[in-house]
């Protein structure tokens, strides 16, 4: 008898926080990649987690917007058992005053999860996971989201595991060994680029400092999961959620216009990149990697000191290259080219950091110790002012010749 | 009087000849100086312009061990600010983003002896942390509308808003710069793109005034530091540092290489031949193949 009551008990404290909820996001009636690629994680993380701990709890989708109730089958197919969606004029673009307050009420609303799982809807508080996209709109509704729910949260996470764990921790357990159940483990690459952190978010089991810290939130780096398979014969429960917006939104949109890429690193075969190797003669030295990176239909990347605009070159040069948006490394950006060409520059490690999933990479340098070498499939050791006239002569004849076979 | 708060962050100073990595590859972090990190810098340029153009009054504030006075000194310099506190406490130590923000929010309350700021601005994020949460979540906790990214602005003071170009950059969609418009008070992170321009020939005067004058202030900076612990800042400590903070950080190991070590080829680039396959590999991608 008194067995039965623990499990109860156990059982109404699981109740309380339930299900994954994935906060989609879209574009001009377009489902943003990352947006599938965390519901590709949350389904696998879910399946485990139900087979494991033999319960049935849910991957959520919530989707805001005008007209949006189209987006909302293609979710279920790519792995949602729910989609929460609401429809309103004021959520048509995102604004982080209002879409922070609707995902709070959604979060909260055990009404919902009445429709989603009647036999949980008395007992509902938060869900137990939240993800979000580490973008420019996610990072920050993150924080706001999980600032207003007061819980934990983790940025740019490239791995996800649940698990049991044994904790010890000062403030957390005083001191004690605990354990947490069905904890997200999540793991950060750090800006060095070598080390993994893992974050998790855990309630104060301190008698002293009692407190519950759920949903356990992260926000997850485009590109690092993959969406699942469609599978148009997946079903899923879709609900309208009516928000109460009772205030006006303090964001007014006055105009949002679409601009030139002028840099794109994630459509681009080849990048070619400079250090400071180009210091001796900085601006002929551009020009010789310019008209290489132009033979090759190639995007042109910096390392971390270049966009300090260590030289005097031309203004329009320097205005063009030596820019923090050309830099390849953890303080600019990761790439993963087909080649990678690096010019001069030594490979420090926060540079190795954003170009190192680069399928083919070579190298330019004249010193044959630096880091770079390593990490290149092929180093020419030489001056590029010597090397770059070289490669682009050669070049410019097999291009030639190709083209004139294939007349 | 438009009043004007800064976050800035003591950073390690990545750039060369300054950081220094150990021979795996980690931070050396007690052979690494520490300076204002860049993008704590930028904010101060934010408000630097906000002091130029609209005679702003400036106040900066950082969480921190004492030795973050360093960063409050170097951010005086770029912004003749009026004020700089200090937010220091050993409770404080290991907080996560919530836990800072806690903090933050008291702090920024406390701006120029509790007056009513009408703009605070923060980085995009840290160099060393890197989560750019902390911005968004104090400008939660102190209620003012958060903007992100922030490019550009302009201030009317009249109608007391603030007119920003903010940028929006998804994975695989167009980027979009979007003007919006929101009423004072407002919380931004400013975007790394943003460069403060100075159009007239009385606010060039200005600026090179304010900065001479900032640089001049700093000289003394203590005698513009207030330090404010827990206490000060009416804080609860269950709030703040490890007890308040709901993420710990449980463990950091070395990320296994994705892929092993490249075998690599040198190439002597003085004999023409040696360079004929590099030439025909680089031909085949260029060519798409």
């Amino acid at each position: 008898m008194s067995n039965s009551t623990n499990q109860e008990i156990g059982a109404k404290k699981e109740e309380k926080y339930r299900n994954i909820y994935v906060i989609i996001e879209h574009f001009e009636g377009q489902v943003v990649p990352v947006s599938l690629e965390m519901l590709g994680e949350a389904r696998r993380l879910m399946d485990d987690f139900n087979q494991k701990y033999q319960l049935r709890e849910k991957v959520v989708a919530v989707l805001l917007g005008s007209n949006v109730r189209k987006l909302c089958d293609e979710l279920v197919t790519y792995g949602a058992d729910a989609v929460i969606y609401a429809n309103h004029d004021e959520l048509k673009y995102p604004r982080n005053d209002i879409d922070t307050r609707v995902i709070v009420q959604i979060s909260k609303d055990a009404k919902i999860t009445k429709e989603i799982e009647p036999e949980y809807a008395g007992t509902f508080v938060k869900p137990r996971y939240m993800f979000f996209a580490a973008d420019n709109i996610g990072r920050h509704l993150s924080s706001t989201v999980l600032a207003e729910l007061e819980s934990g949260l983790a940025s740019d996470i490239n791995k996800l595991v649940i698990s049991d764990l044994d904790i010890r921790h000062e403030h957390k357990t005083k001191g004690q060994s605990v354990r947490y159940e069905k904890i997200l483990e999540m793991y950060r690459p750090d800006f060095s680029g070598f080390l993994w952190t893992t974050i998790l978010c855990l309630d104060n089991k301190n008698p002293e400092i009692q407190r519950e810290y759920h949903p356990q939130g992260c926000s997850i780096i485009p590109g690092a999961f993959k969406p699942m398979e469609k599978d148009n014969s997946r079903n899923g429960t879709i609900i309208e959620y009516f928000p109460k917006i009772d205030q006006e939104p303090k964001i007014k949109i006055i105009k949002r216009s679409v601009i030139e890429k002028t840099i794109d690193y994630e459509t681009c075969k080849i990048v070619v990149s400079m250090g400071r190797g180009i210091k001796d003669n900085p601006e002929q030295n551009i020009k010789l990697i310019e008209e290489f990176a132009e033979l090759l239909g190639a995007e042109i990347g910096i390392t971390l000191p270049l966009s300090k605009k260590p030289y005097q070159i031309s203004q329009s040069m320097d205005s063009k290259y030596m820019i923090p948006d050309r830099v390849i490394g953890t303080s600019g950006s990761k790439i993963a080219p087909t080649l990678y060409v690096a010019i001069g520059l030594s490979g420090a490690v926060q540079h190795i950091a954003g170009m190192k999933e680069s399928e083919i990479v070579i190298s330019i340098n004249i010193d044959e110790n630096s880091p770079i070498v390593n990490e290149s499939d092929i180093f020419i050791k030489g001056r590029m002012e010597d090397v770059i006239p070289k490669l682009v002569d050669k070049i410019k004849d097999q291009m030639q010749a190709i083209s004139v076979r294939s007349t | 009087m438009l009043n004007v708060g800064v976050i800035i962050k003591l950073e390690p100073d990545f750039s060369e000849g300054n950081v220094s990595y150990n021979s795996d590859g980690t931070l050396n972090r007690a052979e690494t100086k520490n300076i204002l990190g860049p993008h704590s810098a930028i904010a101060c340029n934010a408000a630097f312009y906000c002091k130029v153009k609209y005679g702003a009054r400036i106040s900066i504030g950082t969480m921190g061990p004492p030795i973050a006075e360093s960063a409050l000194k170097q951010a005086q310099v770029l912004t003749d600010a009026e004020e700089l506190n200090l937010y220091s406490d050993r409770l404080f130590a290991g907080a996560d983003t919530l836990a800072t923000a806690e903090v933050l929010r008291n702090g920024v309350e406390k701006m120029f002896g509790a007056d009513k700021m009408d703009i605070v601005f923060s980085g995009h994020r840290a160099s060393d942390g890197e989560t750019g949460q902390t911005g968004p979540q104090t400008a939660w906790k102190l209620g003012y509308t958060f903007l992100g990214n922030v490019m550009d602005f302009d201030i009317d003071l009249d109608r007391k808003v603030v007119v920003a170009k903010r940028l929006i950059s998804l994975q695989g969609m167009d980027t979009i710069v979007e003007e919006i418009e929101s009423p004072l008070p407002v919380f931004i992170t400013i975007d790394p793109s943003y460069k403060s321009a100075f159009s007239t020939v009385s606010q060039r005067l200005g600026a090179n005034k304010y900065s001479k004058e900032g640089r001049i202030k700093s000289e003394n900076y203590a005698q513009f530091l207030k330090t404010f612990d827990s206490q000060k800042l009416d804080l609860d400590p269950k709030l703040v540092g490890l007890p308040g903070s709901p993420t710990i950080v449980y463990r950091v190991e070395k990320i296994p290489r994705a892929k092993t070590n490249r075998k690599t080829a040198i190439i002597d680039p003085s004999k023409p031949d040696n360079l004929t396959p590099v030439i025909t590999k680089i031909t085949e991608i260029a060519r798409g193949k």
